[in-house]
């Protein structure tokens, strides 16, 4: 009985440090009665094995399981042997087995990350991502809150969520992820709200974001353009506008990527309301756009502010109203470089860099010139996946993966800026 | 021969169609290419080398797609479609009438993604834009990227599987806004994209291009005993204006012969040119006849 107690019970295995088991097997033996647990303790006490008992026996009749490392089986079998002990192989090889349940992992864990099972590899309603901001928040009250920053032309709230380490109401250098301003683009939205649960998730346990939220806070809107979104998912799967009436046209909204004060109703836009690059009847007349401009102005210490879009897989700078260079483009060129190769890092996804205007086509009053012209110096668009297959109808079964690579790209965009503060 | 489509509108104070104003700053950087200038000679502010090389890649990917869809429909095999991998070079050319040559050679990559084994076609193709005008002239070469044999067998299968599909399909739209496509469904969607192929090809110019967004309706789907009979209403994504265009087609298609196509795009609404400039009626339904 004393034997019993002496073992302890070393119950379960520590994987910290990612230590490697190739080959390890556990042994399942029978213990019977107070002779076998004193040879038993022979084996285990023996240094040079390096047994590891999982499980001892609180009663006989019961067996002990023994990690047994690879270079040790065979000693230990010959014992088990001779003396008589009965014993049976439960695990072969440790860890293939860790590998699988690693994969398993990491599979559920995109799958549903949120505890009221919000399933973020499937498109989801306005309401429902509005919910789940609400319940990101409420999970993290300390670093997450859901903020109303305006409404939409037919009157619905748009929210973001802002991540925050600050003490009290202090103000820190900010971030800017905006997403679903083009609302046709699915992919946007469904990544912005997975990127939200992915900052609360790794906060203090990733330390790139760790380390970016202490000295900075983000600001995530998840869907930039409400209106639009409702619309998509009753009427019109590929509009693309605002929903605002333009008098004495029978056409509806404008182009909420062309109505920022920057280069307005210049080149790659259009003055006519039918057009899906309409740039609307003056600088930020959709509420939409309004509504952010207001926010970060008055903010006014925003350093990043990255757009997300789809479909192309390209990562652009400023600007898209003219070929001038940028004055920053150097640096942005080669952060951009450096996000897409993080991001390609995960499943081989290649995208594009370089500035908005030769990469795809010039486009004037564009969210990302606009913030570059503030002072906002790592304005970022991307255009997610895919390259034309699905275009924005884009599987449900790729968002997860599109988000996860996205991420990669993020971090290093956000790094960037974190230790380039200015 | 089919009509000559009337060219767009001429520019207005702030609202051309952002392909338009990209004309000048390409004629000025493929100049500068085919005469091989000096960077900075004629070209915009800056950095003139780097504009040259973007505006040249742009240039070479547009003639690539043109060629791409203009040879899947000229294979009219929708089990042996492809997609453009890469391009790995190419030179243009401007004349005065502003028409633009393009030689080059890219590669290409199975368009179904299920394909299996990642092989590199390889295509070289001559591609003349006509300015604005639309049905590029195209001489393209590819290599085989499935053994002809196996392609045809494919291309039966998919044909046995398209008459087991029970008619009238029961359909909205392909895919669903999900992205969804039924398996039972995809030879549908290769088909469509077969067709529309031809439309992409015809509508493709040095400014504009397509990608095929979704079907939107089943009009008419008849297998008969050797053919199937496919009407059906496509949405074409367009760039760079970004507009979606409804185009309705018309497709016969024989495995193992070339494929017939009717279609008719309803081009941009504009009211405000009430004056019937780019209006609905404005493409006839063009007759293919494959001698």
């Amino acid at each position: 009985m004393k034997w019993i107690l002496f073992f302890g019970a070393l119950i379960g295995l520590s994987i910290c440090g990612r230590k490697r088991f190739f080959g390890d097997q556990v042994f399942r033996i029978n213990v019977r009665n107070g002779d076998e647990i004193s040879k038993l303790s022979q084996l285990v006490n023996s240094d040079n094995l390096k047994l590891n008992v999982w499980k001892s026996p609180s009663t006989f009749g019961r067996p002990m399981d023994v990690l047994v490392p690879s270079v040790s089986l065979q000693p230990v079998k010959s014992f088990l042997k001779s003396q008589g002990l009965e014993y049976s192989v439960t695990i072969e090889d440790l860890q293939a087995l860790l590998d699988n349940e690693d994969e398993e992992m990491q599979h559920s864990e995109g799958q549903e990350r949120s505890s009221n099972n919000f399933n973020y590899g499937a498109y989801h309603s306005l309401e429902a991502i509005y919910r789940e901001m609400d319940s990101i928040a409420g999970d993290f009250p300390e670093l997450a809150s859901r903020v109303k920053i305006g409404h939409s032309f037919e009157n619905r709230p748009m929210y973001v969520l802002k991540f925050s380490t600050a003490e009290g109401r202090r103000r820190r250098p900010a971030i800017w992820l905006n997403a679903g301003i083009h609302s046709r683009e699915w992919i946007s939205q469904a990544t912005a709200i997975w990127t939200a649960r992915k900052i609360v998730s790794d906060y203090g346990k990733d330390p790139a974001i760790t380390s970016i939220l202490e000295k900075m806070d983000i600001f995530l809107l998840p869907v930039a353009n409400p209106d639009g979104y409702v619309y998509t998912q009753t009427q019109n799967r590929l509009w693309r506008k605002t929903r605002s009436h333009n008098p004495g046209s029978p056409c509806v909204g404008a182009d909420p990527n062309r109505n920022w004060n920057a280069s307005f109703a210049g080149e790659g836009a259009s003055d006519n309301p039918c057009s899906e690059v309409y740039h609307g009847p003056h600088a930020n007349s959709e509420v939409e756009v309004k509504s952010v401009v207001d926010f970060i102005q008055e903010h006014g210490d925003f350093k990043c502010f990255i757009d997300l879009h789809s479909y192309s897989q390209l990562l652009m700078y400023p600007y898209g109203y003219t070929v001038k260079k940028a004055a920053d483009a150097d640096e942005l060129d080669k952060v951009a470089r450096c996000a897409a190769k993080a991001l390609a890092s995960l499943s081989g996804t290649t995208y594009q860099v370089g500035p908005t205007c030769t990469t795809v086509y010039p486009a004037s009053g564009s969210s990302i010139d606009w913030a570059y012209d503030n002072g906002i110096k790592y304005a970022f668009t991307f255009e997610l996946r895919d390259t034309g297959h699905y275009g924005f109808l884009l599987p449900a079964n790729q968002i997860i993966p599109t988000a996860e690579e996205t991420w990669l790209g993020l971090k290093t965009i956000m790094e960037h800026v974190r230790d380039n503060l200015y | 021969m089919p009509p000559s489509r009337r060219p767009p509108p001429a520019s207005r104070p702030g609202g051309p169609r952002p392909g338009v104003l990209l004309a000048p700053l390409l004629l000025l950087a493929l100049q500068g290419v085919a005469a091989a200038a000096p960077a900075g000679a004629g070209g915009p502010e800056d950095t003139p080398g780097l504009q040259d090389a973007e505006l040249q890649r742009g240039l070479l990917q547009q003639a690539a797609r043109a060629a791409l869809h203009f040879f899947n429909f000229r294979a009219g095999s929708p089990s042996a479609l492809r997609v453009l991998a890469a391009v790995l070079e190419g030179r243009a050319r401007v004349n005065p009438k502003k028409e633009c040559q393009v030689d080059l050679v890219f590669t290409t990559d199975h368009y179904n993604p299920e394909a299996g084994e990642e092989r590199l076609g390889k295509c070289s193709a001559r591609v003349f834009f006509r300015n604005q005008k639309p049905r590029p002239a195209i001489n393209v070469t590819c290599t085989r990227l499935i053994e002809k044999n196996k392609r045809q067998q494919e291309d039966y299968l998919l044909y046995t599987h398209m008459k087991q599909l029970k008619t009238p399909l029961d359909i909205v739209s392909i895919p669903d806004s999900h992205g969804h496509i039924d398996p039972s469904l995809r030879p549908i969607w290769d088909l469509a994209f077969l067709g529309s192929s031809y439309v992409m090809w015809e509508k493709t110019t040095q400014f504009l291009h397509y990608y095929m967004a979704q079907i939107s309706s089943v009009n008419q789907w008849k297998t008969n005993d050797d053919a199937v009979d496919f009407d059906y209403t496509v949405l074409l994504h367009e760039f760079s204006t970004q507009e979606i265009i409804p185009c309705r087609i018309h497709l016969v298609w024989y495995p193992g012969k070339p494929l017939k196509v009717k279609y008719h795009c309803q081009e941009l609404q504009m009211p405000e040119e009430a004056s019937g400039t780019e209006e609905s009626s404005a493409v006839a339904p063009t007759e293919l006849n494959n001698s």
